[in-house]
């Protein structure tokens, strides 16, 4: 075996050019398949790491009444924080936040906003709570950039917000915008104004509840508790996992495509050379190589194309992955438009699962297409292919 | 010392200007203003942003707990019927032949698109049951003198946390009204004009009612016909009859 | 001289058939792929187009001011007017009417009261009229979960999540409470056809989609609309054919000074979508590139193979005496001819899979496993036909053929006459 990968390899190399030319298409096939695939991988990763980042941190406990898409369920959806909770919200591994309804009316029109209350120091979310620690006459708030360019509003800007306490009375406040923040995550951000947690539960008379609860240790065993159910970090990254898997459905046919192409190429090159080197082949089995062994040393010097493939698509595919994972790549549209977290920029990401499965594929689907022209060998007549004849 | 300050002003004023006590106003204006029943049929027209639409209806009241009322027009609103029963609302459409009963978030929602909610019609409580009111001066409104009342809350399930009522001081019709919220922040105004003799009680035969917060100029409502202590049916404050 | 190279070309098979099919199929894969490409690259701009923002769309000044909120009371008006003028202005483009809307979604139960009730975001759009393509352009009969497409006055969609949690399913009554155009309370029944999926969760949790004409009815908006969304006859959105559009427009209907006249958003205008306008544009540029060097280096390789194949043949020729540059010549002439001929076959068959994938689709959900099929998430991939796609195979077709022959060729310099007999023993 080992002098029938020797062999092979000599054979390939003394080809020139021609596997030359082979093992550049074969090794585009390689690099653009890792650098698309890392583009969905990057994006799952990075849209993942966003909602953690911003909203989910390691999965959330929600008010057993709460649901995001139904704003008129926030008015009975909250309760006192588990007594259990206090360790974890003390260590600052928990944060609770607070939701009701509220308007707002920007140029005097009525517009419903949800109102969040969250502790301002706290440090697992990424919003910058640390500008709600402000002293100022009206009520601190954080917004979203997003729901500062719908609702034109600035830092700096006043505007008066309306809601209703646990009794349904009326009350209104001014707010104070003291910090904009740039997210990927609408959720976060979409028609909604983060003041102190504290703020919000005098405000609505809920002294010590929340609506939701999100901690940061995704590893630790939980369960539903009392009034509050568990949502696991999977079941809120859901949506984008269902998104993500259409996409590389779309995206495969693309790179079956370049294999195709690339494939075609060391078809044909098997083709020919298992007609030109008919002699050869006679002699090999003159020499007592058995038909498998030929069979064996041609598929092997096909297949070798992937392996060169592989070095050559590392020469210059390492770096060009390097500098596409740093640079990214830019989407440009708006997390807003799609309700769900996703970068404005993609950085592609490799696991080491797709760079081994991709050499794999390539390595499979070369050995086989080197095969098939192979299979003629067997059925050679030796004495006939030693004399050269056409067969 | 201070006390003594105050009981000399309140007999002082008494004396002066037979100046009542704020629940005594209020209880004044209750008789005026409420009878034993009324059927009143108005327009009500609403300033949106774009064009102004006017509603016509009859309204059917028994005491502060039943009212019907049917909308007359335009076409669109024509035959509507909305019941309220104690703190139930339904609302009749003949186009889908629904009643649908207003509850919960939708009673937040405007009535008809107007500067009223729901919600603002159904509190039907005494206001001397769920606020204290407090005199608080007088005040010339288009040349009518009132008495400036102050209410505050006390019960805690109340939509507006205060109110600010002047009153006419001869005629015991309320000319202006506002409501607060809690934070003190003036949320609703609504200014009663028109004050009409009939059956021999003072009544606002104009009200325009403005959200605060929002722009535009409020909603207008305008009675064009009151009358007191008729005989209504007792049948139609019944679900049954908003079908029919 | 070209009939003799064809006569040969006909007759020896191994002279022209492989490399033909080699060049064929390479340039009808580099075809298709840049169509296949093109289609995915525009796909997320066209689902915006076709679900939102349309290639261009007009809509009240105040409306655009607000346009996340939808805001009916600021609506056109006058539709069928302003339509007909758009419609004589711009041909080519078909202006379709939307309506977006809030409201509730009622479900009475056997007494006709409320037994279960939540918030909704309506769609209406011409479901009924003939030739309306609507439904079809929101992927909407594909996206049906139960029931049917409506096909008669007061039938709607609801999104089946929001269908669940209501309790209620085709042949079910509905009422739709929200507001008209001027405020006021819109009661309305409708009747479920079927049930959709959108594959965004915020959609399929509340949604309904009607038709433009029972949503008008229902919310007061004779000859009124929130959008009219224009669409481009191609089917795809161009800056270069967006521009003078808008251009136009606004010199004959863009009044400064009134908040309802009518203006014009390009897609490229709305929710942020420029940057990927441009990006969908360069990267479908670098990935054909890529492409073709790709397809370019096989067929090189393929026109090295061509002229291995012939050593024996032309050891005879030179044998017999015809000069160098001669066999040269005709090999080049053969190859620009298998080249033409393959880049030919290979360019039909390449636009023929593309149109069949533009005009059909590919359906995907088989590999979804119809999970993730929905309204939001079209499940059929579609290949878009460029003006370029006539062309683009020529180069790795005729001159990737042509220089590795070339190249192959220079072979024939090298080779000696006192060792052809040699070789022609064997």
């Amino acid at each position: 075996m080992k002098l029938a990968i020797k062999l092979a390899f000599k054979n390939l190399i003394g080809a020139g050019l021609r596997t030359w030319l082979n093992v550049i298409v074969l090794s585009f096939s390689f690099v653009i398949i890792i650098a698309v695939k890392g583009i969905l991988v990057g994006w799952d990763r990075q849209a993942k790491n966003d909602m953690t980042e911003w909203e989910i941190g390691g999965g959330q406990y929600w008010h057993e009444d709460y649901d995001p898409y139904d704003a008129f369920t926030l008015e009975e959806s909250h309760a006192p924080v588990p007594g259990e909770f206090t360790p974890e919200i003390e260590q600052g591994d928990m944060v609770p936040v607070l939701m009701t309804r509220g308007t707002i009316y920007p140029q005097g029109r009525m517009q419903s906003i949800l109102i969040k209350g969250i502790d301002p120091e706290q440090t697992l979310l990424k919003l910058p709570t640390n500008k709600l620690d402000t002293a100022v006459a009206a009520i601190p708030a954080v917004i979203g950039s997003n729901m500062a360019k719908t609702k034109k509003l600035e830092i700096g800007d006043y505007i008066t917000m309306r809601w209703r306490d646990a009794n349904g009375t009326f009350d209104a406040a001014d707010i104070f915008i003291t910090g904009i923040f740039t997210t990927n995550v609408p959720t976060v951000d979409v028609s909604q104004v983060w003041i102190p947690l504290d703020s919000l539960q005098s405000m609505l008379l809920m002294p010590g509840e929340a609506t939701t609860l999100t901690f940061r240790n995704r590893e630790k065993a939980r369960q539903d508790t009392g009034e509050w159910k568990l949502m696991t970090f999977d079941e809120l990254v859901s949506d984008i996992e269902e998104m993500i898997k259409t996409k590389s459905v779309g995206q495969s046919i693309f790179y079956i495509i370049l294999l195709i192409l690339a494939l075609l190429a060391i078809f044909d090159t098997q083709v020919l050379s298992i007609f030109r080197r008919q002699k050869e082949i006679g002699t090999y089995i003159a020499l007592g190589y058995t038909r498998r062994g030929v069979v064996g040393l041609f598929t092997v010097e096909g297949a070798m194309h992937a392996i060169l493939a592989a070095l050559v698509g590392a020469v210059y595919g390492i770096p060009f992955l390097i500098w596409f994972a740093n640079k990214g790549i830019s989407l440009g549209v708006s997390s807003a438009d799609y309700g769900f977290a996703m970068a404005e920029t993609m950085y592609p990401a490799y696991s080491l699962g797709l760079i081994a499965g991709t050499t794999i594929l390539v390595l499979v689907a070369t050995t086989i297409v080197s095969y098939w022209p192979s299979r003629k060998i067997a059925k050679m007549n030796p004495t006939e292919a030693l004399r050269g004849k056409l067969q | 010392m201070k006390k003594v300050i105050v009981i000399l002003l309140s007999v002082f004023s008494v004396a002066a200007y037979a100046q009542p006590t704020a629940d005594e106003i209020i209880n004044r204006v209750d008789k005026n203003m409420s009878a034993e029943n009324q059927v009143v049929e108005s327009q009500m027209t609403i300033h949106g942003r774009r064009a102004s639409r006017t509603i016509t209806s009859v309204s059917y009241t028994v005491g502060d707990k039943k009212s019907f009322t049917e909308y007359l027009s335009p076409p669109r609103e024509e035959g509507t019927k909305m019941l309220k029963l104690e703190d139930q609302l339904w609302i009749y459409s003949p186009t889908t032949d629904r009643i649908i009963q207003i509850s919960g978030h939708m009673l937040r929602q405007s009535v008809m698109g107007s500067d009223l909610s729901y919600e603002d019609m159904m509190d039907d409580r005494k206001l001397t049951d769920v606020y204290s009111a407090e005199l608080t001066g007088n005040e010339e409104i288009d040349g009518r003198q009132t008495w400036v009342l102050e209410l505050e809350a006390t019960v805690p399930d109340i939509a507006y946390a205060s109110r600010k009522i002047w009153i006419d001081r001869e005629r015991y019709v309320p000319l202006k009204e506002e409501l607060f919220a809690k934070s003190g922040q003036l949320l609703k105004r609504s200014i009663m004009s028109d004050i009409t003799r009939v059956d021999g009680r003072w009544y606002p035969m104009v009200i325009v009612y403005k959200d605060m917060m929002k722009q535009g100029e409020g909603t207008e409502f305008k009675i064009t016909d009151i009358k007191f202590n008729q005989d209504i049916p007792e049948y139609i404050f019944s679900k049954a009859a908003l079908k029919q | 001289m070209i009939k003799f190279l064809l006569k040969g070309l006909f007759r020896d098979k191994s002279r022209s058939l492989l490399p033909l099919i080699v060049v064929a199929i390479g340039v009808m894969l580099a075809v298709f792929m840049r169509g296949y490409i093109n289609g995915i690259m525009v796909d997320m701009i066209e689902q915006t187009a076709r679900f939102n923002t349309g290639h261009v769309k007009v809509m009240t000044k105040a409306y655009s001011d607000n346009m996340s909120q939808a805001p009916n009371d600021l609506a056109l008006t006058n539709v069928s007017e302003l339509k007909k003028n758009l419609r004589n202005d711009f041909p080519d483009i078909e202006w379709v009417s939307r309506i977006k809307f809030g409201g509730l979604i009622d479900v009475p139960d056997e007494n006709g009261e409320t037994k279960s009730q939540g918030p909704a975001m309506g769609i209406g759009l011409d479901l009924f009229s003939p030739g309306s393509d609507e439904a079809r352009r929101l992927n909407l009969e594909r996206s049906l979960v139960r029931g049917s497409m409506p096909d008669s006055e007061g039938e709607v969609l609801l999104s089946e999540d929001f269908s669940r949690k209501l309790d209620t399913g085709p042949a079910k009554d509905v009422t739709l409470i929200g507001s008209t155009m001027n405020g006021g309370m819109a009661i309305f029944n409708f009747r479920v056809a079927g049930t959709v999926r959108f594959g965004n969760t915020g959609m399929d949790r509340g949604t309904v989609i009607a038709d433009l004409q029972d949503v008008q009815h229902a919310l007061n908006m004779d000859d009124a609309a929130g959008e009219i969304l224009g669409l481009f006859d191609s089917g795809y959105y161009e800056d270069e054919t967006a521009a003078p559009v808008v251009r136009k427009f606004e010199d004959k209907y863009t009044d400064e000074n009134d908040e309802y006249a009518p203006v014009m958003l390009r897609l490229r205008d709305q929710e942020g979508l420029s940057i990927y306008v441009d990006m969908s544009k360069s990267m479908g540029f670098i990935i054909t590139f890529i492409f073709i060097v790709a397809m370019s280096l096989v067929l090189w390789n393929a026109g090295l193979l061509g002229g291995l194949r012939r050593y024996g043949e032309i050891g005879i020729r030179l044998a017999i005496g015809e000069e160098k540059g001669h066999i040269y010549k005709t090999m080049i002439y053969e190859s620009v001819m298998i080249g033409f001929a393959g880049t030919i076959i290979g360019t039909a068959f390449g636009l023929g899979l593309s149109w069949l994938m533009q005009t059909y689709g590919l359906d995907i959900s088989e590999f979804t496993k119809n999970a993730t099929t929905g309204v939001m998430m079209p499940d059929v991939v579609r290949a878009r036909i460029t003006p370029p796609d006539f062309y683009i195979g020529f180069i790795p077709g005729v001159l990737s053929t042509v220089t590795g022959t070339m190249l192959a060729g220079i072979g024939i310099y090298k080779r000696k006459t006192a060792q052809l007999f040699k070789e022609l023993e064997t």
